[in-house]
């Protein structure tokens, strides 16, 4: 097996040496130790040792010719096998790795490499051609960065409220609550089943016996506009029974006559009345809450929208300045837009602009109700089937005409309290006609 | 004339750095540099002589050895017979002179700007005085020496001895002593006050001799810190 | 017409060249003179320049820097040699206590225009002392300036520049590369400015700061990372005092992300400051935490330990992309 030998580094931070006298010759056998060459370095002369025993096949080097450290300069075959390799020629290799002897590499200690290797010029004063890019990138903090990424918001492409436009946390929370809206994704608690979960579930109903019904646009609708509502709004319920046997007995005492007016005067238009009233006095239940502005704004209009059921689903047509009319007109508005719905000649404009709304399940039979709010309004009342029931009145037990009233507001910006009030003052006006007159 | 330099004996290498450019220059200006007997123990002390030596740095080495480095008497500070004889080790001459006799140090002094004037390099000359008074305010020297030993020297005070050799040669008289004291006090007293009464730091002072030009650096911060000063607690 | 020299080459070039045109500079230390330096940087200045201006002392630092300074007082540009930078403790004392504070102290009346050069920086298997990197410990110093070249064409611009500084300025030469490559080097004087960095190569998704011999094992590293699809900006601080920031603050207002290679200990080595500023000055720009990559905090390791120490190719390309990827 041949070895080859390098010229090994013998410290001193010696890096080449002169052949002085090679002490062996082509195809001598030596053992492993005995001296093959004197060497000359800058500091001593001395003998180098073959680390094998063996041949020597071939000498790379002449005497008086430069080594450098790595260098090999012997062969050796270790196998001791005669080989018939007799060296054509001594390479010279000193001509390939010459290197600049001029610098005679002294370091007194250590080994410093020498190489002719040539590296590109120096662009010193070269103008910098590149164009400065100006990458739009946000500013934020650290913290505001992490967010960003664990909520799965791109922080580059949100506009910032802090000083000199960085993003702050809140701007990032705003933004991904956005995109969830728009996603939708957003689980109430853990026992409402994931979409993922829901679909997988789905995946497991036999199909036989199942039936798929398309949604339709106004349902799709419906079913957005009540997500985005419940899911926004913390939605809480007043209710409340009254005592509406005197406005019964006036009702009874005029529908005939109205009738004939071709006015249909039903419990509605009074509670309207009423209704606006109180919204009069509490204008917070007229009110959208602006969250990006963090602003309640109050509004000095009643557009009373009144939640009515056709076949094609729920539709709320708003009655415009609702305050200006009389009982008489209500009920005539009431009646028209009814019907207009109901017959699918409602216009858009007038499904739009309410600022409070109120619905009437009781005309289907319902008793008790937890409204959802017509978002982005702040309250709705909810309106149950007026029945008759025994109360106790001066400590007896006598009949009375009952009307349930379900009143969700936005706990947001309505405490329990106002709510309570709010029915009071609608008891105070319906359980007594007459303060209608007065205070409405 | 250098300003004060703190670490004790640093300075000796400045001034044979000092010397040796009058040499390289070919000027024959000499320098003198003043060490005490502590000073002499530094290795920057050996490190200036000897290279004073070796580049025949016109410097004269005066050693002001007053017997005590602090608490430190001369016995401790080293075994040698006297600081003057450190010269020899260095190759140069070294003189034992009386520190409170002003006549003998000129002499010596003299002899040894002319020698440094004539390109024979330096000397060293121990100036062998006692320290009267304490070290500084807060030192209190009879913890480590004699008051015996301190009455000794005050009659050696050179000043005293000045005078005295004034008044004998009839060159002074005891109104001209009264006379320069009080004008001498004055001078000092009024330099003291001039001083004490001016005002406070130029901010600027303290960052504008650090390099030539200021850094980035350096001006940041001086303006930070003057936004601070007049923006009062933001 | 321009030569290709290596960087002890280079620098001994400026040293011919300058004391050419300024009679005032002299150059000594130990074995400079008649030997040339132990690296055979101040080779045949004495030949030409004479003894006078060109020689030997005693085997003296702290002496060899305060002669200097009484020399720059006295109106010459010395320019000495520490003949390992591991050897200019004992003239630690002079260099913090009067090199730096002197025009301080003197409120300008004095300054001293002188140069501290010496060999630094590890790589050559040798022991500690001819091995470590210690700019930290002056850079800190007010009055001191500290200048680590990363090839031939800048050393030789840079000590010119150092040279005709009124302020002391050390100039550290790291060892590794005196001999490792050449470049094309214009004859006659030129300056590179010293408190300015460069930008080697431009990138978008990392900037890394390195100086000294460390600049191609990053250039190397650079390479690595390539496939992998990084883009890498290189600065070269150059200037160690006063810090070049507008340099890396800038890149990293584009990039983001900053590693800085040094082959100095960790621990209050200049990386430290860097990242400082970078926090600074461009804190809401930050997508990863700024990283050093540097030697242990450890004496330098004896000749086999060594690449252990200082930070390889394969070592900072790892960590480019760590940090890349955070």
């Amino acid at each position: 097996m041949r070895f080859e030998f390098q010229f090994p580094d013998i410290g001193e931070g010696i890096h080449e040496g002169i052949i002085t006298k090679w002490l062996v010759n082509v195809g001598d056998m030596i053992k492993e130790g005995d001296s093959v060459a004197e060497v000359e370095t800058d500091k001593v002369t001395t003998e180098i040792p073959s680390p094998k025993t063996g041949k020597i096949v071939e000498l790379r080097a002449n005497n008086g010719d430069t080594i450098h450290v790595g260098d090999v300069f012997v062969v050796i075959d270790t196998e001791g096998n005669a080989e018939d390799v007799s060296p054509e020629e001594i390479k010279d290799t000193l001509n390939e790795k010459k290197e600049i002897v001029e610098e005679e590499n002294a370091g007194v200690v250590g080994e410093v490499i020498a190489s002719s290797e040539v590296i590109a010029p120096s662009d010193e004063n070269k103008e910098n051609n590149e164009d400065k890019k100006d990458v739009k990138k946000a500013l934020a903090t650290p913290v505001a960065r992490k967010l960003a990424k664990d909520l799965g918001v791109d922080i580059n492409q949100i506009v910032g409220s802090g000083p000199n436009g960085r993003v702050m946390k809140e701007d990032i929370i705003k933004a991904s609550e956005k995109l969830q809206v728009g996603k939708q994704e957003i689980t109430l608690d853990e026992t409402i089943k994931t979409a993922s979960q829901a679909q997988e579930e789905k995946l497991l109903i036999e199909d036989e016996k199942i039936e798929r019904i398309p949604l339709t646009k106004i349902r799709k609708t419906i079913a957005e506009k009540m997500t985005q509502s419940r899911f926004t709004i913390p939605h809480t319920t007043a209710m409340d029974e009254l005592d509406v046997t005197e406005l019964y007995e006036l009702r009874k005492r005029y529908k005939d006559s109205l009738r004939e007016e071709e006015i249909n005067l039903t419990f509605m238009p009074f509670i309207i009345k009423a209704t606006i009233a109180v919204l009069k006095q509490m204008p917070e239940f007229n009110s959208t809450l602006d969250e990006e502005n963090d602003e309640l704004i109050l509004k000095k209009f009643y557009h009373i929208g009144i939640a009515t059921d056709t076949d094609r689903g729920l539709m709320v047509p708003v009655i415009k300045d609702a305050d200006r009319l009389s009982i008489v007109e209500l009920a005539k508005k009431v009646d028209e837009i009814s019907n207009k719905a109901k017959n699918n000649q409602i216009e858009l404009k007038d499904l739009k602009g309410s600022s409070f709304t109120i619905t009437n399940y009781g005309s289907i039979g319902g008793y008790y109700g937890i409204p959802i709010i017509n978002y982005p309004e702040s309250a709705i009342l909810g309106v149950g089937r007026i029945v008759q029931k025994p109360i106790i009145k001066n400590d007896e037990i006598v009949k009375a005409w009952i009307l349930p009233l379900s009143l969700s507001y936005d706990h947001r910006i309505i405490d329990g309290a106002s709510g309570a009030r709010f029915l009071n003052m609608m008891k105070e006006l319906l359980e007594n006609p007459e303060m209608l007159l007065l205070k409405a | 004339m250098l300003p004060v330099s703190v670490p004790i004996a640093s300075q000796l290498q400045h001034a044979t750095g000092i010397g040796m450019a009058n040499n390289i220059k070919g000027e024959k200006n000499v320098v003198m540099t003043y060490v005490g007997d502590g000073g002499t123990s530094h290795g920057d002390f050996h490190e200036a002589l000897n290279f004073a030596a070796v580049f025949n740095a016109p410097v004269i080495f005066i050693i002001q050895n007053n017997q005590y480095a602090i608490s430190t008497p001369r016995k401790v500070q080293t075994k040698s017979k006297n600081l003057a004889v450190k010269a020899i080790a260095y190759g140069l001459p070294g003189i034992l002179v009386d520190g409170n006799d002003l006549f003998a140090m000129y002499n010596a002094s003299k002899a040894a700007v002319e020698r440094a004037r004539n390109g024979e390099g330096p000397t060293l000359i121990e100036a062998f005085t006692y320290r009267l008074g304490a070290h500084t305010t807060s030192d209190d020297p009879t913890k480590y020496r004699e008051d015996k030993e301190v009455e000794e020297w005050k009659k050696k005070d050179p000043i005293l001895r000045l005078e005295l050799f004034l008044k004998n040669k009839g060159l002074i008289d005891d109104k001209w002593v009264e006379n320069t004291k009080a004008e001498l006090e004055k001078d000092v007293t009024a330099t003291f006050e001039e001083i004490e009464g001016k005002s406070d730091t130029e901010i600027d002072d303290i960052f504008k001799f650090t390099y030539e030009k200021m850094t980035p650096q350096l001006e940041e911060q001086l303006s930070e810190y003057k936004a601070f000063l007049e923006g009062g607690n933001k | 017409m321009p030569n290709t020299l290596n960087m002890v080459q280079a620098i001994n070039q400026a040293l011919m060249e300058e004391m050419n045109s300024d009679e005032t500079i002299v150059v000594y230390g130990e074995d400079v003179g008649v030997e040339g330096g132990v690296f055979r940087v101040t080779a045949d200045l004495q030949k030409k320049y004479g003894e006078k201006r060109v020689f030997d002392t005693p085997l003296a630092e702290s002496a060899i820097v305060g002669t200097a300074v009484g020399m720059a007082i006295n109106g010459l540009r010395p320019i000495v040699e520490m003949q390992f930078s591991g050897f200019s403790y004992p003239a630690f004392n002079q260099i913090i206590s009067h090199v730096a504070r002197m025009r301080n102290r003197s409120r300008g009346k004095y300054n001293l225009p002188m140069v501290i050069r010496a060999p630094y920086g590890g790589g050559i298997r040798a022991l500690e002392h001819h091995s470590e990197s210690t700019e930290a410990l002056y850079a800190q110093i007010p009055g001191l300036k500290v200048v680590i070249p990363s090839t031939p064409y800048d050393a030789k611009g840079l000590l010119i520049s150092a040279i005709r500084d009124n302020d002391p300025v050390l100039f550290w030469e790291p060892k590794r590369i005196y001999r490792a490559f050449k470049q094309e080097v214009p004859e006659g004087t030129y300056e590179i400015p010293i408190g300015k960095a460069k930008i080697i190569q431009s990138g978008e998704d990392i900037t890394v700061v390195s100086w000294g011999a460390m600049v191609r094992d990053v250039q190397k590293a650079i390479e690595m990372v390539k496939v992998k699809d990084i883009s890498v900006e290189l600065i070269d601080l150059r200037t160690i005092a006063p810090i070049d920031r507008e340099s890396f603050v800038e890149s990293v207002k584009k990039t983001g992300r900053i590693l800085v290679v040094h082959e100095a200990p960790k621990t209050l080595g200049v990386g430290a400051e860097i990242i400082s500023i970078v926090n600074e000055k461009a804190f809401l720009y930050l997508e990863a935490p700024p990283t050093r990559l540097t030697g242990f905090d450890t004496t330098f390791p004896l000749p086999r330990g060594e690449q252990h120490y200082i930070p390889t190719p394969e070592r900072i390309a790892k960590t480019i992309e760590d940090v890349v990827r955070y």
